[in-house]
């Protein structure tokens, strides 16, 4: 199957589906440039800036708005089959997703503040490499949902691995601080937070690439995928700092 | 395009519990030189509803008309393959109509009802087949009547003309008439396009519970409604059977693309 799909004989239905896609195009540039945004106000240490940021995600709460209404619209209208009714049940669970992303990138911006009220940690600098590893995912899943790809959705969905494994090795990092100084548990913790939110974000990008496996194919993709983030079973101990 | 013949999954097949009622194999039939079915080999499960849909003139409604010889009355039309209903071959010469007519029922898009009593309408054809006393043809009428959940409205009126029912109540009495004769499949072809949504809901309900004794076979150009009642689904285009599978995949993900394109309403 393939995105090529010829036109439906009521033209103002593509119209509405294409709308669909439109807006959760924009919704997911929004969720890149935010996080983008929360990573320059950590390094910056920009408290007011970082306002701005979570101001921002209204954004995209909006237009989440935006899709269900016009989803429910759909559905009651058209009554949508097969591929067009996997396309809109698709547009609606994407959308929840990335509203999620957007929270996530503002939980970010939010926990900056009160890490500005301590002094730096050195595990903070390791962030922005656990964000663009999940930007670029987001980015590409993205690209995987315009052009209906479901075999570069697969590809994104493996790479969460990758993302699980920065996080574990960060969360180690933290808890080496904390051991070492107890006047690091505070801002460790908020960076443990904000690592967990990255990664968090890197899952939300793997339901995505799930729903476009389903969109196109009308199958799930149901392999187990393969986890890297060990941190629920992991003990540190002092003596494992030296 | 070159599509191979329908066939059905895996999946289907496990869905299927119950045994073919009627069999389809190789079916054409003309009318005078025009081939309007083209190879037809399909199996509709007993006590499932089996809903045909398509674009007009894609033969549906001929199919229907096969399964019940009504085509016979008219020269010239001719049906050539087999339909077996419970195993023997209803198109074979030495088939009895009127056998074959009181096992496979049928019901048309515009009520018909017979200009008499709504009582009479029903007691007509179960006369015409047996020969059964008063009493007993007072419970046949209430049954029917029942099972085509016409009785509440009707007991209290049996005796008045049944042109005076509302088209919802004209079609479940039309509905009535044909199960009064125990019929084992029931043919119904859009029973639905000239009713409001309120007795479309009716019937469509009372489709449901006449499949625990019927096998229904309903030609429909309502594609909800097909997804609605239905269990399994053909879809047919310029006389073929193109595609034949339980309901749910038909509707949500289909194997042809022909198929998926008209019940997307992408087709011209």
């Amino acid at each position: 199957m393939n995105s090529t799909h010829s036109e439906h004989i009521l033209r103002s239905y593509d119209q509405e589906l294409g709308r669909l896609k439109g807006e959760i195009a924009r919704m997911g540039e929004i969720a890149v440039a935010q996080i983008a945004a929360a990573m320059d106000v950590i390094e910056r240490r920009d408290s007011r800036a970082a306002e701005r940021v979570i101001a921002n995600d209204d954004a995209i709460d909006q237009l989440e708005a935006s899709v269900s209404n016009d989803v429910l619209m759909l559905l009651a209208k058209r009554q949508p089959m097969a591929r067009d009714l996997r396309e809109v049940m698709a547009a609606l669970r994407i959308a929840s997703d990335i509203e999620r992303i957007g929270d996530y990138a503002a939980n970010l911006a939010k926990r900056s503040i009160a890490l500005n009220l301590t002094a730096a940690i050195p595990p903070v600098h390791n962030l922005p490499t656990l964000a663009e590893a999940a930007s670029e995912m987001l980015t590409d899943v993205l690209k995987a949902y315009r052009v209906s790809d479901e075999k570069m959705a697969r590809t994104v969905w493996d790479r969460d691995v990758d993302l699980d494994s920065l996080y574990t090795s960060l969360f180690r990092e933290s808890l080496t601080y904390m051991m070492e100084d107890a006047r690091n548990i505070t801002p460790a913790t908020h960076v443990l937070f904000m690592a967990k939110n990255i990664e968090r974000i890197g899952d939300h990008v793997t339901n995505i690439a799930e729903n476009i496996w389903f969109l196109v194919t009308g199958q799930s993709l149901d392999t187990p995928r393969r986890k890297a983030d060990l941190t629920s079973r992991m003990e540190v101990r002092p003596n494992d700092t030296q | 395009m070159t599509e191979t013949a329908p066939t059905l999954s895996a999946q289907t097949l496990s869905t299927v519990v119950s045994q073919p009622k009627l069999i389809a194999r190789n079916l054409d039939f003309f009318y005078q030189e025009f081939l309007a079915l083209q190879d037809i080999s399909m199996e509709i499960p007993e006590h499932k509803v089996t809903a045909i849909i398509g674009p007009s003139g894609c033969g549906k409604s001929t199919l229907l008309r096969v399964f019940n010889r009504i085509y016979a009355i008219y020269p010239k039309l001719r049906a050539c393959g087999e339909v077996l209903l419970d195993g023997q071959n209803i198109l074979e010469p030495g088939y009895s109509l009127n056998r074959l007519r009181s096992k496979v029922g049928m019901v048309f898009q515009k009520p018909v009802p017979f200009p008499m009593s709504i009582y009479e309408n029903i007691a007509y054809g179960i006369r015409h087949h047996e020969r059964i006393s008063r009493s007993e043809m007072d419970m046949r009428v209430e049954l029917a009547l029942r099972q085509s959940a016409l009785w509440n409205e009707a007991k209290d009126k049996l005796k008045q003309n049944a042109l005076g029912l509302s088209g919802g109540q004209q079609q479940r009495l039309c509905i009535a008439r044909a199960i009064a004769l125990k019929p084992e499949v029931i043919l119904l072809d859009e029973p639905t396009s000239a009713l409001d949504p309120i007795a479309t809901g009716r019937i469509e309900q009372l489709v449901e519970e006449l499949k625990r004794d019927f096998t229904i076979v309903i030609v429909t150009h309502n594609m909800q409604q097909a997804a609605r009642v239905s269990d399994f689904t053909a879809f047919m285009y310029l006389g073929e059977l193109i595609e034949f599978g339980g309901t749910q995949t038909i509707f949500t993900k289909p194997t042809k693309t022909q198929t998926e394109d008209y019940i997307t309403g992408r087709f011209g």
